[in-house]
């Protein structure tokens, strides 16, 4: 007991904290990333008339970890004529940004690592992050699919990116603080998606092409680009990018509903409770994009974001702040 | 009608032998015997006529090789063929891939098979084969292949360039169906030419049916287009029945008639489940498959098997309906109709399938000839063609259909073309199960070992992907002297480098799935 009031005084109490909270981070991330592709599975299956996965566990619930176990155990594969460092950085440097992002959610109203006063602008600039190791990967991976499939996707995020922002900015403008807190607590009555509608859709359809899935997701569009950007990809690397992947369609999701949906509030029930309800709800909402949509073509895609998307939440923009004004 | 274009060519056509032909007997109309300097000249009149090539091939007499070209019309059936002999020895003609542009992968068919040059052609390099054949393997008699003729095409090791590269799809690509391979040349996500790269399921079917007799060539046809398996089944059995003047009981016709269009709905819903997982949705598939596993149940209780079947026998069918059959048919048309709705709804009304089908892919109706397309993908065009309409085989003349056509030849057209068509051929199985007649499945007395007389006959069938011919050769004894498979995918896939230059990747694979290829039977 008197070391570990030691170890406290000597590295302070916040510092705990935030090494606890980063731990618990790991952990929701991968059981996230678990239960994700276990419902990916589930919810294909069902929409297309099948089951999915049921020999692993009660309702194939344990098949995620068999599947893990696979990929770990699997050697890792290096093709010849890659270039070395970058093709071994771009599966370290998917995952950093992703477990910043999750520092600053508040999951519950006293359940967060950490809340910075900028907490938003800290998980978009992370976010911006993930295209870098998306690009490091197709162009260290000296394949032609996986460098168009990688540059695909820096046009791409580039592109979706700034309507993302526009439609968050309006939410801001109306809380006045960039603090994910301080804007959950704003909700207390009136949810944002009440308010503003404009921007909680473009927001969540940007995010969807950010996350790059159906029907945005060009740069692995299967039956073009084979697996696009990870296509020289096996093991544990390729389950890397896949964990990232499914983790970004949780961080989009947690902030569409800290944002939005009101974050924890909601009646009777834990806040955590509501958090993660409404968040598995948008979460349930991609994946069905993914098994009912066809893929856009990429100056569709291209347009829909200048054309559309950044007009009209530009304009959002412009209309929240003059009615704040008046 | 087809009198007057007859005499019309009669009239025109000079420096040739005119051969009447009974087109009960043969097939065709007219026989048309020319000179080999003359051919460029005759093809061209035929060109300007608005024929469009049918097949080209060429049939090894030993003392001389015989090139033949089917011509037909799509307003009306007028099928002439034009023979020209070409010295064994020293095989060379003019090339007609100046005037159809589909000749130019027959006349690089028969170069490799026969060993026949042809002055003029651009690019005289192996379609199917690989070097390492030493002999001609349709020539009667062994003809070694010089060592300077073993081309491989160029692009295998294409050259790279500034500001473009190329991309292999294929033969391992998961938009391919199968193992075809397209050489892309691209500028970014542009396509600045496409070469299709044929072989890699090369089997050589025809020279399989020289060494076999024609019943033991029955399970072939089947393996040529595995989706469609009944309707070349059927190509191959009334080839040899018109050959041999086998009768067919009426009661087979009807039976053949019913479970051909169930097969032609099987494959245009295996197509329909494709299309979609080639522009990233992957659902339709599995419902496209649930309807026709229906359909494979069916047919798996009539012939026993559920993929490649073997049902038609010379002169009937190998054994007659079961009880249940009729009962069957009739709930799969009742539940097939209840799914249009459903289909229409889940892909037609989805914009971004609208939004990526509509307006890419466009195939020019004037084109059509040059390529000798059939099938969908030509209705979609507009042109109203379809052999069972233009030269009604089994009970089609007994029977009211209409032929559903697109007007603007995009994707969009040739998907709604197939989804017409599917409610078409239930409509064909309502009738024909409704006039279902009584009596025997087979002709009795149909020797074991078939001797057709000497003679030749083309006929055709309308397959699944648009007219699948045979044409065979008989000399009087229990193999075929020389068969020749004319089959739709082949000649539709031929336009398809024009369609994918200057379009974007994405869609020149989403035209490439509207095709409807099946690479066994382009390679056969």
């Amino acid at each position: 007991m008197k070391t570990i009031n030691n170890i406290i005084e000597l590295v302070g109490w916040e510092a705990i904290k935030l090494l606890i909270g980063l731990i618990g981070v790991l952990v929701v991330v991968v059981v996230n990333a678990l239960v994700l592709t276990w419902a990916e599975r589930k919810v294909s299956g069902h929409m297309q008339r099948r089951i999915g996965p049921k020999e692993v566990g009660p309702c194939g619930m344990l098949q995620p970890i068999a599947d893990t176990i696979k990929l770990i155990a699997k050697e890792l594969l290096t093709p010849q004529n890659v270039e070395r460092p970058l093709y071994f950085l771009a599966p370290v440097i998917v995952f950093i940004p992703v477990m910043v992002s999750f520092v600053v959610i508040p999951f519950d109203a006293y359940l967060q690592v950490k809340d910075i006063n900028v907490g938003i602008l800290v998980i978009l600039a992370f976010s911006s992050l993930s295209v870098l190791s998306i690009l490091l990967a197709g162009w260290g991976s000296n394949n032609k699919y996986s460098l168009i499939g990688s540059v695909r996707s820096v046009a791409q995020n580039i592109a979706y990116e700034i309507p993302l922002l526009l439609a968050l900015l309006a939410v801001v403008l109306m809380t006045n603080s960039l603090s994910l807190r301080d804007i959950v607590e704003s909700q207390k009555g009136l949810w944002y998606i009440v308010s503003q509608p404009i921007a909680f859709l473009v927001f969540f359809i940007a995010g969807v092409a950010e996350t790059n899935r159906t029907p945005f997701d060009l740069p692995e569009a299967e039956s073009e680009l084979v697996a696009g950007f990870h296509t020289e990809y096996s093991g544990m690397r390729f389950a890397l990018f896949f964990l990232a992947e499914y983790t970004n369609i949780f961080i989009i999701c947690a902030i569409t509903t800290t944002f939005f949906l009101g974050g924890y509030h909601g009646p009777i029930l834990p806040g955590f409770v509501w958090f993660f309800g409404k968040t598995y709800l948008l979460v349930f909402v991609i994946l069905w994009f993914r098994w009912t949509f066809p893929r856009v073509r990429f100056d569709q895609l291209l347009n829909f974001s200048w054309k559309l998307l950044i007009p009209v939440s530009l304009l959002n923009l412009i209309v929240t702040g003059g009615i704040l004004k008046l | 009608m087809v009198g007057k274009i007859l005499e019309e060519i009669k009239a025109s056509l000079v420096n040739v032998n005119f051969h009447d032909a009974s087109y009960e007997q043969s097939g065709y109309h007219l026989s048309v015997d020319v000179q080999t300097g003359n051919i460029p000249d005759s093809v061209k009149f035929f060109k300007d006529k608005a024929f469009y090539l049918e097949d080209l091939f060429c049939v090894d007499y030993i003392d001389y090789l015989e090139l033949v070209y089917f011509f037909n019309r799509y307003e009306e059936l007028c099928r002439v063929k034009v023979t020209s002999k070409v010295d064994a020895g020293k095989p060379i003609a003019p090339t007609i891939s100046n005037s159809y542009t589909m000749a130019h992968w027959y006349e690089r068919e028969i170069h490799e098979f026969f060993g026949v040059y042809f002055d003029g052609h651009p690019n005289m390099t192996y379609l199917f084969l690989h070097e390492g054949i030493d002999h001609y393997p349709l020539r009667k008699k062994a003809v070694p292949v010089p060592d300077e003729d073993k081309k491989l095409l160029n692009s295998f090791k294409p050259q790279e360039e500034e500001d473009c590269f190329f991309v292999n799809l294929g033969p391992q690509h998961p938009s391919t169906h199968g193992v075809l391979r397209v050489v892309v040349k691209m500028d970014g996500e542009y396509i600045i030419s496409a070469e299709p790269v044929l072989g890699y399921l090369h089997r050589m079917h025809e020279k399989m049916a020289e060494n076999r007799s024609y019943l033991q060539f029955l399970p072939n046809p089947a393996r040529i287009d595995y989706p469609g398996a009944l309707l070349l089944n059927l190509a191959h059995v009334a080839t040899v029945e018109k050959l041999c003047g086998i009768p067919v009981p009426e009661r087979a016709q009807y039976i053949r008639t019913i479970t051909c269009e169930l097969n032609r709905i099987a494959s245009h819903l295996l197509w329909l489940g494709a299309f979609p997982a080639d522009l990233g949705a992957l659902t339709p598939f599995m419902y496209a498959f649930d309807d026709r596993e229906q359909i494979l149940d069916i047919l798996e209780d009539v012939t026993g098997s559920r993929l490649t079947y073997c049902y038609f026998r010379f002169g009937g069918l190998y054994n007659d309906v079961g009880d249940t059959f009729v009962d069957k048919t009739k709930a799969f048309i009742k539940r097939m109709r209840e799914r249009f709705p459903m289909y229409e709804k889940l892909i037609t009304g989805n914009v971004i399938f609208v939004n990526r089908a509509k307006g890419t892919g466009i195939f020019q109706q004037v084109d059509a000839r040059k390529y000798g397309c059939t099938g969908p993908f030509v209705r979609s065009t507009g042109i109203p063609y379809d052999i069972r309409k233009a030269e009604p085989y089994a009970v089609y003349d007994q029977v009211d259909f209409d032929i559903p056509v697109g007007t603007a030849g995009d994707n969009i057209d040739r998907y709604h073309v197939r989804v017409a068509e599917m409610e078409m051929s239930l409509r064909i199985i309502e009738q024909a199960l409704a006039k279902l007649p009584p009596g025997p499945f087979k002709t009795e007395k149909v020797p074991k070992k078939l001797k057709p007389p000497k003679g030749d006959v083309y006929y055709a069938v309308e397959s699944s992907r648009g007219e699948a011919g045979v044409y065979v050769v008989s000399d009087e004894s229990d193999t075929p002297y020389r068969m020749r498979w004319r089959v739709p995918s082949f000649s539709n896939l031929m336009t398809f480098p024009s369609l994918a230059e200057g379009n974007l990747i994405a869609d020149a694979i989403a035209t490439l799935g509207s095709y409807d290829i099946v690479v066994p039977e382009i390679d056969r």
